[in-house]
């Protein structure tokens, strides 16, 4: 995903000339030759993420659309304020693209740890976050909503699903229908969804865009007011969405996603993916708890 | 003190007296420096103000707020009627500014310290990638240098050569109170800025100073040497003045004050 991100970027500066392109020190290696040919335009600003951002949105109020790379929680967390203030406040337009979450760096600890993401960026009202689980799906849902006037956070994974499909900026995806639960499968989340419950009698629910929410493709898809969300973040961090999408009715939900607690592990991606429950075996466990 | 001077401090009292709020010291120290800007240095015009062209001011202390205001009237961009309802639940202005609710005179959303400054940098350098001729000015405070961010705007302005950037310091010795900054200058000067001090106060001298260009690639640092409250012995001498609005008797007692000067 990150190949295929950088692979766009290295298109864009070359033709669109009001594009502009910032690494906070990492990723050069796909793109050295865009940073030689357009010093201006494409920079590797170092380690620098808070002023950077008032920089950007600088940049968009003067009627650019810049591009800021870099490690997801120090994009997220270190740059709160200019978050709320720079971007959202002054309606800039920057595109934010982070790797390393939740826990793709499996080993660094909690500093490179990321999982309040989605949830810190959906308190901000007017931001965008958007979380491929595909590099197609990252071209697409880029495409689709880079110049869009709106920012936009892009989580790109290091562990992307084996489903490539095609997905709109905005939408979930009906992956199939079924009588019995409704299942919510965020972004990589996607595959271990399908090794668990991909023969059984579920709806099942791709989102990639988390905000905005798709609230009507979820509305339309609860038959049995049971629904099983599976995140790859902070456990609970799409319930307000899913509150008001099924507003005054009856509804159980069932969990799969990071627990709120500080991580102090490190281990492999797949060794963390199973002790905090974000496996194939854990999500049918859920699934059937909340049958009853 | 020139009589325009004096109407932009009583516009500014005004201003404070209706909206019940602000920062008087601190928009009265800086009062002369955003003047100065927009009357013998930018090239901006109220017809002009979304001209892609055009100067930019930002505010990076939102404390000068009350500053512009009075200066964006004198120069016929507001009116008198603009600002009736300062500070009311749905006005457009306010002690602070909201860019959002503008098309020009307004060119960011202050508040927070440490912001405007480096969004300054951003708009020198999109003029530079757009071939925009205008300069960016930005004002901030001595006290406002606490904040790291204005040296990561220093360290990027500067690598950029962001020659069409001017950062105007309004130093009222605000962070002489708290720890020892030390030399401003020589740490700016260090930083890769081309460095001026001046009086704040003086008309003449800002002119100038805010008129030279700058070395080709360097940015300009101006430190402007002010008192917080300047033009009114009230307001200097009284701490309190820092975060009030004068009532209707405080309002009728500065303008006096500030007449007889």
């Amino acid at each position: 995903m990150r190949r295929t991100f950088l692979n766009r970027v290295a298109q864009m500066i070359r033709n669109e000339p009001d594009t502009t392109f910032f690494t906070v020190d990492i990723g050069m290696w796909a793109i050295q030759d865009i940073l030689r040919e357009f010093p201006d335009r494409a920079t590797n600003v170092g380690i620098y993420e808070d002023g950077m951002f008032s920089v950007a949105a600088g940049m968009a109020l003067r009627g650019l659309v810049p591009t800021i790379f870099g490690i997801q929680p120090f994009l997220i967390e270190r740059t709160l304020e200019q978050i709320k203030l720079d971007l959202a406040y002054h309606k800039a337009g920057v595109n934010v693209v982070g790797t390393g979450a939740a826990i793709d760096y499996s080993k660094y600890g909690y500093s490179h740890y990321c999982a309040e993401d989605v949830a810190i960026v959906k308190l901000i009202p007017g931001l965008e976050f958007v979380a491929p689980g595909s590099p197609k799906e990252f071209g697409q849902l880029f495409d689709q909503s880079y110049r869009n006037g709106h920012s936009t956070f892009y989580r790109i994974s290091d562990h992307p699903n084996r489903t490539e499909l095609d997905v709109k900026f905005g939408q979930a995806n009906v992956v199939k229908t079924g009588t019995r639960a409704t299942v919510i499968a965020v972004s990589v989340m996607l595959e271990p969804v399908l090794d668990a419950l991909g023969d059984e009698d579920v709806t099942i629910l791709y989102y990639t865009t988390l905000e905005p929410f798709d609230r009507k493709t979820l509305a339309e898809n609860v038959p049995s007011g049971k629904v099983l969300v599976c995140e790859p973040h902070f456990a609970g961090s799409l319930l307000w969405d899913i509150h008001q999408s099924l507003s005054g009715r009856a509804v159980q939900i069932g969990s799969v996603g990071l627990p709120r607690e500080i991580f102090r592990t490190y281990g492999t991606y797949e060794e963390k993916m199973v002790h905090y429950g974000l496996d194939a075996a854990t999500i049918r466990r859920r699934y059937f708890e909340l049958l009853g | 003190m020139h009589q325009i001077l004096k109407d932009l401090r009583k516009d500014c009292l005004r201003l404070s007296h209706r909206c019940q709020d602000g920062n008087l010291q601190s928009a009265f120290s800086c009062m002369e420096i955003v003047w100065v800007l927009y009357d013998k240095v930018m090239n901006w015009a109220p017809d002009r103000a979304m001209d892609p062209d055009r100067d930019l001011f930002l505010i990076s202390k939102g404390q000068a707020t009350f500053a512009l205001y009075p200066v964006l009237k004198q120069k016929k961009f507001f009116t008198d009627a603009d600002f009736s309802d300062i500070g009311d639940l749905h006005s457009r202005f306010s002690n602070q500014t909201d860019v959002t609710k503008f098309r020009g005179g307004v060119e960011n959303s202050a508040g927070s310290l440490g912001h405007g400054f480096p969004m300054a940098v951003g708009m020198a350098w999109a003029n530079k990638i757009q071939h925009f001729s205008g300069r960016v000015y930005v004002l901030t405070g001595d006290g406002e240098f606490n904040e790291g961010t204005m040296w990561e705007a220093c360290i990027l302005a500067a690598g950029k050569r962001l020659d069409n950037l001017c950062v105007i310091i309004d130093d009222n010795s605000s962070v002489g109170e708290l720890i020892d900054m030390g030399d401003l200058g020589m740490k700016l000067d260090s930083f890769g800025f081309q460095v001026f001090h001046v009086d704040g106060h003086n008309l003449t001298e800002l002119e100038r100073t805010l008129r030279i260009r700058p070395e080709e690639g360097v940015p300009v640092a101006v430190i402007a040497h002010t008192e917080r409250g300047h033009g009114s012995k009230t307001l200097m001498e009284n701490s309190v003045w820092f975060h009030k609005s004068p009532n209707k008797d405080e309002l009728e007692m500065l303008f006096k004050e500030i007449d007889s000067l």
